[in-house]
């Protein structure tokens, strides 16, 4: 069944579509007179319809709540706690778009790209997007589902924080599901990394930060490969590939796994250039023969003919990843294929016998958690997409060439 | 034991029915019972006659068989009371019910009452063939309860012996103590007068009354540092006793807790079980959580569709090799082409009114599941 745009988004309350603001609007016209409307500034006749709904969803939330409403502060954006104007239990996060200098007449492009696409996609694996208004000083407001536990890589990096082959089996399903949805729903992620899986308070996994989202391309297309923080992003995409697919998203799921497993990343490299030996290294060196047409790639850099390693089998995997067990270490090694036509995509993923073979994946409320996410996950959502967190390329955050 | 000496001592001239030999003969001599027919026999009778397998009572008119493996010694005098214990402890084995199986008092009190009847029938030798046949019956479909209900039994009948020889030995480690600290206080006493009075002997006239003050204060305050800690170490031996015995007595185990015991709740012998709820198996776990992938209500994808538009990327190997999947192409292009389709936004509208009037709302989330099998409309323009 195809749903149409009417189905109702917001969290809790009916007001929320259009049209029935709309209603609303004629009905609250009509008993102007002896009631006051229901936002705190009365309303204007001379205000534009589109204003006049902009105004009903503002005074729908309130920044604030127990504190620290203020939740975190990026480059890219503000992040606040708010709740409903009715119900004062019903938490969500404001993410307030800065004003870019680059952008001085319009939007910025991520926040485009998140409102675009996370509008279209409802899923419990990824963050709900409640409403979009702008505020006062022409300011985008993203209305966001609160996801008060923080993030995968708050728990990878804790080592207090002791989790099993259970607990990263149903990271990973949720993670999986996500990412399938998204695809399905003919949506790239582009930014799949720990630091963007949100864990909202029922321990459920959410795909945040659709900054760098874009839907599939066209054919003749072409799109930019400079999307994914470099240790997530495929060698098609280090290669300079203009045309791809959801196998990307799928790569950076691999390496998301991994470093689950391993709570470090696994191929962590200083410049695109090291990722590209790194991954080499870690997965055997791109030829003709294992990927036809590598080669052909507009960055592709040929290797050290002295240097080639060979393609790594399924024991590499297991013996890198005991923890995977044999059956877990066969799906981690058929996301981290070189060659995205033969990589698994997200529906593969989740069709492989993993999921299904012992351990049982724990229940998502019995998960590990840890506290202080909610400053996590203002940090998350404040951040630019493929931006890192620390580390030695603080700095060196990329820019999206939208030029080309 | 006791009887046994008993039934001895009296009857100095007790015989044997079967051989007719007397105590005063053979001062050794023990009866023995079959609970088959409760006829009375000396040991010897019994090693004579059964030793070479089953036969018949020797008693005049009782042609029960009987087994040398079931002569036992009587714990009663009386063997009517002999009897009865045994069926009462036949049957009460069987109809093993426990109080929380049943739905209510009353119920559980039928069932005593009822267990009291078969009791009652089978000692007064009325209907019983019929009652033996029932509770037969009851036995065989009830096995796997009364298995459990006779662990529990077993269970708590352990643990209460533990709790009593645990009991018995706090006790006695209390005696001691009190014992012990009886005379260290009385030692201390002693000590504390002997020091005063040589104090008293080495001092002057003047000080004897300070003196006297100071002992009497230094004993004072001895004892109630003594009883303070004191005081202390018992507090602390209470706490270890509550902990251990709160580990002992961790998960006790009930009835519920056995999955399956009971799947004939109110059938047969016994009216008025609790229906046990045995708990839900643990569904398989679902990658996809509900969601169905693949599912297109109005066409089927191919793998392949001729295009001459097409035609150029399925030879650009360059294209190819970044992952380009023409696929994708295809299941998005046939979605955008049919999507909207049984979309019929006068029904959703409808819908739509009547929660809002109900003023029902749910989380975004849920519904997203709902409609997620197909997904929301498709995302259909390109940016970058």
């Amino acid at each position: 069944m195809a749903v149409s745009p009417f189905a109702s988004r917001s969290p809790s309350v009916a007001v929320s579509s259009p049209n029935t603001a709309i209603r609303l609007r004629a009905a609250a016209a009509q008993n102007s007179a002896n009631e006051p409307a229901p936002s705190a500034k009365p309303l204007q006749a001379d205000q534009e319809l589109t204003e006049q709904l902009n105004e009903d969803v503002r005074q729908k939330y309130i920044k604030g709540g127990f504190p620290p409403f203020f939740l975190g502060e990026g480059t890219y954006a503000i992040v606040y706690l708010g709740h409903l104007r009715d119900d004062p239990s019903s938490f969500v996060a404001i993410k307030k778009i800065k004003v870019n200098a680059e952008y001085k007449d319009g939007l910025t492009m991520d926040a485009i790209r998140e409102v675009k696409y996370l509008q279209e996609l409802s899923h419990p694996n990824v963050i709900a997007l409640h409403d979009v208004f702008s505020s006062k000083d022409q300011n985008l407001n993203l209305v966001l589902e609160f996801l008060p536990r923080g993030d995968l890589e708050m728990l990878i990096k804790d080592g207090d924080i002791h989790y099993g082959a259970a607990d990263v089996k149903a990271w990973m399903g949720m993670l999986a599901r996500g990412v399938w949805f998204c695809h399905e729903n003919f949506v790239l992620h582009r930014d799949i990394k720990p630091n963007n899986l949100l864990i909202a308070a029922d321990g459920e996994v959410k795909l945040a930060d659709f900054g760098l989202a874009r839907s599939f391309a066209d054919p003749y297309l072409n799109m930019t490969h400079q999307v994914i923080t470099r240790w997530y992003r495929p060698p098609e995409l280090l290669y300079g590939a203009r045309q791809y697919s959801g196998a990307v998203d799928v790569w950076s799921m691999g390496m998301v796994f991994a470093e689950l497993l391993l709570r470090v990343p696994f191929v962590a490299g200083n410049t695109d250039l090291d990722q590209i030996s790194k991954i080499c290294e870690a997965f055997g060196t791109p030829t003709e023969e294992n990927w036809p047409g590598v080669t052909k790639l507009p960055n592709y850099i040929p290797s050290d003919r002295n240097h080639l390693v060979p393609l790594q089998g399924r024991e590499f995997f297991q013996r890198q990843f005991p923890t995977a067990g044999p059956v877990g270490a066969d799906l981690l090694m058929s996301m981290c294929t070189l060659d995205p036509r033969k990589r698994n995509t997200a529906l593969q993923v989740l069709r492989h016998h993993w999921w299904t073979a012992e351990p049982r994946p724990t229940n998502p409320e019995d998960l590990p958690r840890k506290s202080g996410g909610t400053q996590k996950m203002g940090d998350d959502l404040s951040r630019r997409g493929g931006e890192m967190d620390d580390g030695p390329f603080k700095n060196a955050a990329r820019q999206l060439d939208f030029g080309k | 034991m006791s009887s046994k000496n008993g039934i001895a001592r009296r009857d100095e001239d007790e015989v044997c029915p079967v051989c007719k030999s007397s105590r005063y003969l053979n001062p050794n001599m023990q009866f023995l019972i079959n609970p088959e027919c409760y006829h009375k026999m000396c040991e010897s009778c019994v090693d004579r006659i059964f030793s070479s397998g089953p036969s018949n009572c020797p008693v005049a008119g009782c042609r029960k068989t009987l087994r040398k493996n079931r002569f036992r010694k009587q714990t009663f005098e009386d063997i009517g009371v002999e009897r009865e214990v045994d069926i009462r402890r036949r049957v009460m084995q069987v109809l093993n019910r426990r109080e929380e199986e049943f739905d209510s008092k009353r119920a559980y009190d039928d069932f005593l009452e009822q267990r009291e009847e078969i009791i009652a029938n089978l000692v007064g030798r009325i209907d019983v063939a019929k009652t033996e046949a029932q509770l037969q019956q009851y036995a065989t479909d009830n096995m796997q309860s009364i298995r459990t209900n006779q662990a529990l039994e077993a269970q708590e009948a352990s643990s209460f012996q533990a709790r009593m020889t645990q009991e018995q030995e706090e006790a006695r480690l209390r005696r001691q103590a009190a014992r012990e600290e009886y005379e260290n206080e009385r030692r201390e006493m002693q000590a504390g007068r002997e020091d005063f009075l040589s104090r008293l002997a080495a001092g002057t006239a003047a000080d004897a009354t300070s003196i006297a003050r100071e002992g009497h204060k230094v004993l004072l305050k001895k004892s109630s540092a003594r009883r303070s800690e004191e005081d202390r170490i018992r507090q602390k031996q209470a706490a270890l006793r509550g902990t251990e015995t709160t580990k002992r007595t961790g998960g006790p185990l009930t009835t519920a807790d056995i999955a399956g015991a009971a799947p004939s709740a109110d059938t047969g012998l016994v009216k008025g079980l609790r229906k046990i709820k045995t708990p839900e198996p643990e569904k398989p776990y679902d990658p996809f959580m509900g969601l169905v992938p693949e599912k297109r209500d109005y066409y089927s994808l191919q793998s392949f569709y001729p295009s001459s538009y097409l035609e150029p990327i399925r030879k650009d190997t360059r294209m190819l090799a970044g992952g380009y999947d023409l696929r994708e192409y295809y299941s998005r292009t046939l979605f955008e082409a049919f999507a909207g389709l049984g979309c019929f936004v006068g029904e959703e509208v409808a819908q739509r009114d009547a929660t809002s009037a109900a003023g029902i709302s749910k989380p975004a989330a849920t519904e997203g599941a709902a409609m997620a099998a197909v997904g929301n409309a498709a995302v259909n323009e390109n940016t970058a």
